[in-house]
């Protein structure tokens, strides 16, 4: 299964992020570089317009700050990304403003994200004064409304007075949500948006979404590290370790098939759901913490834990994602043996 | 922010406030200070002294360098106070000098150890005036003092100051009793009149006077004949006694009557020290939330040039200015607010540096916000309420410096502030001369100024800075 360049929204290509860490003269004249964080080295892919790409992956492999890239919240060192077609890499504040108008980001922090000192309906009311969506204070209470409703959180009049600390979770969440919704975008970045609430909350929160996705035409972006609400939510997913894709396909494929090492000790790392345990957070069957995106492993990253790993996945040169078919694509030169 | 949110958060900060007496009491005080500026005629004696304090002529008849009149409480012999009389009992009488006289007499009840400093008449006349004027004592003798004789009078005021006017007159009355060795032995120059007109009379009341106590009349004879001329007409006849104490806080060698100087600095301290610290501290605070937000070469130049401004000493550069520029209470405040808006930058700075990296932040970023609505929505509402402390805190250096500055004889020679009038006390060398009221007052109230801010803005300090966290 090919992807149709019209039907692509978004298109990442070899996307790079590299954080120099701050450096003193000395360390500069002396010549004693720090090593630059590699958080993201390297990822390409297309979003289809309409669909629920997932993206994931351990903490520190990179998944906010490639969302944060496509938001253009940070600078890439390298790489493209594409928005419908069009080069939005470098924008000028004109254009990156009328981007953002179309891509929005929900955050994983629904305590942190909105300004505590803003009613509900001043955190609503902000995208629309910072774009100038005429109408007066009642209309944009109308759209307001509408957001809310949207997103579920009835009776709306009765939120809009309130402080985020006043608010669940969830329902922050739910305000998060409606706050990218009142521009009308096309496209959400949503980095864990269920991570940080409660278990309990967590499905009725991605029924919201999938709900309003389904309900607005939207495209996707979202981030988790939880396979278990990928499989429910995502139509395709891409599975990142420190910085880079290792694999990636359409949802139900890669989990029910999985190729590559990690993703396999992923879905081995998700519990159970008949065991009725379903926080109890599995170890992942593999050896290890993360490497630091500092000190990246030479050869394919991934072989300081892999289980399979021989000398020349650590030799050779790092391996490339390669289409298995079906538009499943993965980046383990010994897919075949395991 | 809306009304009512400005209104809870006002009183989440009272019900904070509250528990900190030290804040309570530099509120009680400030808000004394409110009133009094609000209400200052009530509380000035000398109710036009915003425009006089330099007019010599409008302090002549108060006496020269005297203590608060309160210091008689203390002391074991009692000086006389000032006291001023208006209407004066009229009689018609028949004079064997000058024939049908009409006798306008002051009652002065004189019940102190040292005798006024000057018996001062003043009244307005038209036309042509003749006055004797003559005091009479509690032991018969009747002390003559002068005659005024003034003719083309319109409405033109008329002052008899025994002080200077009468000092001949009496010493004809130290004839009648001292001998002429007494009198030829005693330096006449150094004998007030007043010394002499209070004192009982005899053989020695040169050298060792004693207090005559009781009513004496001060008698002002018009012949009948002047004033039956209808052209000659005299109105608005005063008798003031100026004593050797005087007022609230005594006056100066200028006669200038110190309590009013100092009610009437008071508003100047405030404004001073109010315009400064709000106009640096928000400066200050802006140009922190600027360096921290822009950050990389912004924040290096802008730091470079706080760290100029810190480095400069205030006061030598203040005085080069004001000795530059004709002292005006502007370009003073101008020149101090220069050097003031430093003070919130570097808290501030790293402050904004923490808010900075707040995921709202970031958030209102994404939703396609510029620089200045984060910085002026997101950022600024959180360091104001650090920055009214700041304020508060700030006022007392404020008014300390324009202190300085007038000490040093560069103030706003249009304004009053305690700076001047502590100049003026160096000046006439009030210290040696113990003079203490000339210098205690106003180095008190600029202390009491600052103690009431550094109060409040410590109480403020304290409550708002732990608000940060912001949630
Ligand atoms: N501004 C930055 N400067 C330096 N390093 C950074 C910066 N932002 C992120 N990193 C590093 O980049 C790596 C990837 O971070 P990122 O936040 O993208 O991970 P993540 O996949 O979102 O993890 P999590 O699941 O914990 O959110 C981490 O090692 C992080 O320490
Ligand atoms: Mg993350």
């Amino acid at each position: 299964m090919s992807i149709d360049k019209n039907d692509v929204i978004l298109e990442i290509k070899d996307l790079k992020k590299h954080f120099a860490p701050h450096q003193s003269l000395a360390q500069t004249l002396t010549g004693k570089n720090r090593k630059v964080v590699k958080a993201v080295d390297g990822i390409s892919f297309a979003i289809r317009r309409g669909e629920i790409f997932g993206l994931i992956g351990e903490s520190g492999s990179g998944k906010t700050t490639t969302g944060k890239l496509v938001m253009k919240l940070i600078d890439p060192t390298s790489g493209t990304i594409e928005f419908n077609g069009e080069d939005v890499t470098k924008t000028d504040k004109e254009r990156t403003k009328a981007y953002r108008r179309q891509v929005q980001m929900i955050f994983q922090d629904p305590y942190a994200s909105m300004n505590p000192r803003f009613k509900i309906k001043d955190v609503l009311e902000e995208p629309l004064i910072i774009h100038k969506i005429p109408g007066g204070h009642v209309e944009h209470e109308e759209m307001i409304v509408k957001a809310l409703t949207e997103v579920k959180l009835n009776p709306p009049e009765e939120f809009m007075g309130r402080y985020p600390h006043m608010l669940s979770g969830g329902q922050r969440q739910r305000v998060a949500t409606a706050r990218t919704l009142i521009l009308n975008p096309l496209m959400l970045v949503a980095d864990e948006p269920v991570s940080m609430i409660d278990l309990s909350t967590r499905a009725e929160i991605l029924h919201m979404m999938k709900d309003v996705q389904r309900d607005l035409g939207l495209t996707y972006l979202y981030i988790t590290h939880d396979l278990s609400t990928a499989r429910y939510f995502t139509d395709r997913i891409a599975v990142m370790y420190l910085g880079r894709i290792v694999e990636m396909g359409d949802a139900d494929d890669v989990i029910d098939h999985p190729l590559h090492p990690y993703t396999k000790a992923l879905i081995d790392a998700v519990p159970e759901p008949e065991t009725g345990k379903v926080d109890v957070i599995k170890e992942l069957p593999i050896s290890g913490e993360i490497p630091s995106p500092a000190n990246i492993p030479p050869g394919c990253r991934f072989h300081t834990r892999c289980p399979y790993a021989k000398p020349e996945c650590s030799a050779e040169a790092e391996p490339e994602l390669i289409d298995v078919g079906n538009g499943h694509y993965q980046a383990c030169r010994r897919y075949k043996e395991i | 922010m809306s009304m009512k949110d400005f209104t809870y958060r006002l009183g989440e900060f009272w019900a904070d406030f509250r528990k900190e007496t030290s804040g309570l009491i530099g509120l009680g005080i400030l808000a004394l200070c409110v009133v009094v500026v609000l209400a200052e005629p009530l509380f000035l004696p000398y109710s036009d002294v915003n425009g006089n304090w330099r007019n010599i002529s409008y302090w002549e008849d108060n006496p020269q360098a005297a203590p608060p009149a309160w210091t008689n409480l203390f002391a074991k012999e009692k000086s006389a106070t000032t006291s001023r009389y208006k209407s004066p009992v009229v009689t018609d009488e028949d004079d064997p000098e000058f024939g049908a006289v009409r006798v306008y007499t002051f009652k002065y009840g004189y019940k102190f150890d040292k005798a006024p400093l000057d018996i001062i008449l003043r009244a307005k006349g038209t036309g042509m005036l003749f006055m004797n004027i003559s005091i009479e004592r509690p032991d018969g003798e009747s002390v003559f003092l002068g005659q005024v004789y003034q003719d083309g009078l319109d409405g033109d005021p008329i002052r008899f100051a025994v002080e200077t006017d009468a000092r001949s007159a009496v010493y004809e009355f130290i004839r009648n009793f001292a001998s002429d060795e007494a009198i030829s032995n005693s330096d006449s120059s150094n004998v007030k009149p007043t010394d002499i007109i209070f004192s009982k009379a005899g053989e020695n009341m040169l050298s060792a006077r004693e207090p005559l106590k009781g009513e004496y009349l001060v008698r002002i004879k018009i012949p009948a004949s002047i004033l039956e001329d209808g052209t000659n007409t005299i109105e608005d006849l005063r008798l003031l006694v100026t004593g050797r104490v005087s007022g609230v806080l005594g006056t100066d060698t200028a006669k200038r009557d110190l309590y009013s100087g100092i009610i009437a600095g008071l508003k100047w301290a405030l404004f001073i020290g109010l315009v400064t610290s709000v106009i640096s501290v928000l400066v200050g605070v802006m140009y922190g939330i600027i360096c921290a937000y822009f950050g990389g070469l912004t924040d290096t130049l802008m730091s470079f040039v706080f760290e100029v401004f810190v480095s400069m000493p205030m006061l030598p550069i203040l005085i080069v200015l004001s000795a530059i520029f004709k002292p005006s209470i502007w370009i003073i405040i101008g020149s101090m607010i220069v050097f003031y808006w430093v003070g919130p930058v570097k808290t501030v700075r790293s402050m904004a540096l923490q808010i900075k990296e707040e995921t709202y932040i970031e958030a209102a970023k994404a939703l396609g916000s510029g620089k200045w609505r984060i910085i002026f929505k997101h950022m600024a509402p959180l360091l104001l309420p650090y920055s009214f402390a700041n304020m508060a805190l700030s006022v007392p250096g404020a008014i300390v410096a324009e202190s300085s500055l007038s000490l040093l004889g560069l103030g706003d020679p249009s304004i009053i502030t305690w700076g001047q009038i502590l100049h003026d006390a160096q000046l006439s060398g009030a210290t040696l001369n113990g003079l203490w009221w000339w210098i205690v007052p106003p180095g008190l109230f600029i202390a009491l100024m600052g103690m009431t801010f550094a109060f409040l803005g410590f109480a403020m300090d304290k409550i708002l800075h732990p608000k940060l966290r912001t949630r």
